[in-house]
């Protein structure tokens, strides 16, 4: 099975960069973590502020984490190593590696989240992650995979990927749910950012964090973005006349 | 059998590759030369479907190549110019990973990378990273990787630019081996010497088109079988003699020295990549 060739592919990655992949996921969230939510000492909405950014800091760790996992990694594979051009040539059917792909990302995206709420068990703060927190990151790293593939195969130099990460993804983490609440976002931007699925993610866990409910449009909005860039990337290793 | 019917290639304006037609029979050993930028590469491309032709289709014993047929795709094993594979992976990986994508079994997999990597003088490396190899190397690590798959098809792109005359000689060896079994290979080359030695069958290519195609042996005789070389200060040049006593006769009534050998491939290809450079 194809599947199990990416991920073989990833787990040999995974294991020779562990280190670096362990540090690289944990050091911008507990630095957010660090200064917005123990040196600036808030309150927000009756509560702590860390309760409302913790489960914001791990959405957007698992996007991180996704994306990171897989962009930049195809990107040079695809222009650099040219190492694609094999899986092209080979028998492996390019759906299975699309999505060995989108659940390689995904498990690297819920590992990065994984060690964050392992990281903020010590301080306390009363959360709860349960079997809908962890499929909700699954499917917010699948989502974020696929975009990371996308924009590796439409990538036309090493610079595209950075530059999409600086354009988009840094954007989304900081305005999707996850420091603050899309709420305060001025009208017509806030309906914008709702619909982002980073938005969803962060609204989804905060809600389950808190033992609230939560709403399942998110998993259906998420589920959407998913087929689109699915389709997006099959449409690019299927159609595409020169790779 | 591969059979490449009307296949053209377009970039924008430019044609890489223009109504190509060619058959290559199952076990047949066929090398495409050409100067830089004949579209040699291209159509190793169309026909490992990393690029897809703008005309045209390629036939594999009658069924149809495209990206999605997987059947067909699992019978050919690609080596292409550039070092195609992952820098961070051991060889060890590089195979592992191909196995892998071409879905041979875990224990078949295992005895045929250890053989084709000893074959090769890679087993005591193959804990090293391509990063670490040299050029030669990492060739011999390409064809280990093309081979592992036993194809019925090989398509060599350069397969042996790089590597040191020795290394070289090894793979002659072993392509004509896995030729003499039955292997349809498709070489292309810039080494005239690797072509006359290894294939049945070549094909001159010029800007996208399939120029003459024969036997090197026939295209030998047209030229003549034997050259004299004249050296000056200026140039070198070579005049071609159906026979040895032409040639003999020819350099009795010289003043100049001159050399007597038998006409090789490489002859014929700058007698006739001159004729295109003119042409263009």
């Amino acid at each position: 099975m194809g599947i199990v060739t990416v991920l073989w592919e990833k787990w040999v990655e995974f294991r020779r960069d562990f280190y670096k992949i362990t540090l690289a996921a944990m050091i911008a969230p507990l630095m957010y973590i660090l200064v917005f939510g123990m040196g600036i000492q808030t309150i927000s909405h009756g509560q702590p502020y860390l309760q409302f950014l913790i489960p914001g800091v791990v959405a957007l760790t698992t996007m991180n984490g996704s994306f990171n996992a897989i962009a930049q990694n195809l990107n040079v594979q695809r222009l650099y190593e040219k190492a694609f051009d094999q899986v092209m040539i080979s028998p492996t059917p390019l759906w299975q590696f699309i999505a060995g792909q989108i659940i390689g990302g995904s498990l690297r995206g819920i590992y990065a989240g994984c060690i964050i709420i392992l990281l903020v068990l010590p301080i306390g703060i009363p959360l709860r992650f349960n079997g809908w927190s962890f499929l909700i990151m699954f499917l917010n790293g699948a989502v974020f995979s696929t975009l990371g593939v996308v924009v590796s195969f439409y990538a036309r130099t090493h610079t595209d990927v950075p530059r999409f990460s600086n354009y988009v993804i840094m954007p989304m983490a900081y305005l999707c749910n996850t420091f603050f609440s899309s709420d305060n976002i001025p009208h017509g931007l806030r309906e914008v950012i709702q619909y982002l699925p980073l938005s969803q993610t962060s609204s989804m866990i905060r809600s389950i964090a808190n033992g609230e409910p939560f709403s399942c449009t998110g998993i259906g909005i998420l589920a959407v973005y998913l087929v689109a860039l699915t389709a997006l990337a099959f449409c690019y290793l299927y159609k595409k006349k020169n790779l | 059998m591969i059979e490449l019917k009307n296949l053209t290639k377009k970039y924008d304006d430019f044609t890489a590759v223009d109504d190509l037609n060619l058959t290559i029979e199952t076990g047949g050993f066929f090398g495409l030369l050409g100067p830089n930028g004949a579209g040699k590469s291209t159509t190793i491309g169309m026909l490992s479907t990393l690029l897809l032709p703008t005309e045209g289709e390629i036939l594999i014993d009658g069924g149809q190549l495209n990206r999605k047929n997987t059947a067909l795709k699992r019978r050919i094993s690609v080596v292409t110019q550039e070092y195609s594979m992952r820098q961070d992976m051991t060889i060890e990986e590089v195979m592992e990973y191909q196995g892998r994508l071409y879905f041979v079994p875990k224990k078949e997999r295992r005895e045929k990378m250890r053989r084709l990597l000893e074959f090769c003088d890679l087993m005591d490396y193959r804990r090293r990273t391509v990063r670490k190899l040299s050029g030669g190397m990492k060739r011999k690590l390409m064809v280990c990787r093309a081979l592992l798959t036993e194809p019925d098809i090989l398509l060599l792109d350069e397969p042996t630019a790089g590597m040191d005359a020795v290394a070289r000689r090894q793979m002659w060896n072993l392509l004509k081996k896995l030729n003499r079994n039955h292997l349809t290979i498709l070489l292309t080359t810039h080494y005239m010497e690797e072509a006359e030695i290894l294939c049945d069958r070549v094909g001159l290519m010029d800007r996208g088109r399939l120029e003459e195609v024969d036997t090197p042996r026939a295209m030998i005789d047209r030229l003549g079988r034997y050259a004299v070389d004249q050296t000056s200060d200026e140039e070198m040049s070579s005049r071609f003699f159906k026979t040895q006593e032409e040639a003999i006769q020819y350099i009795s009534g010289l003043k100049r020295d001159a050399s007597l050998r038998n006409t090789t491939l490489e002859d014929v290809f700058l007698k006739k990549a001159g004729k295109y450079l003119e042409k263009r």
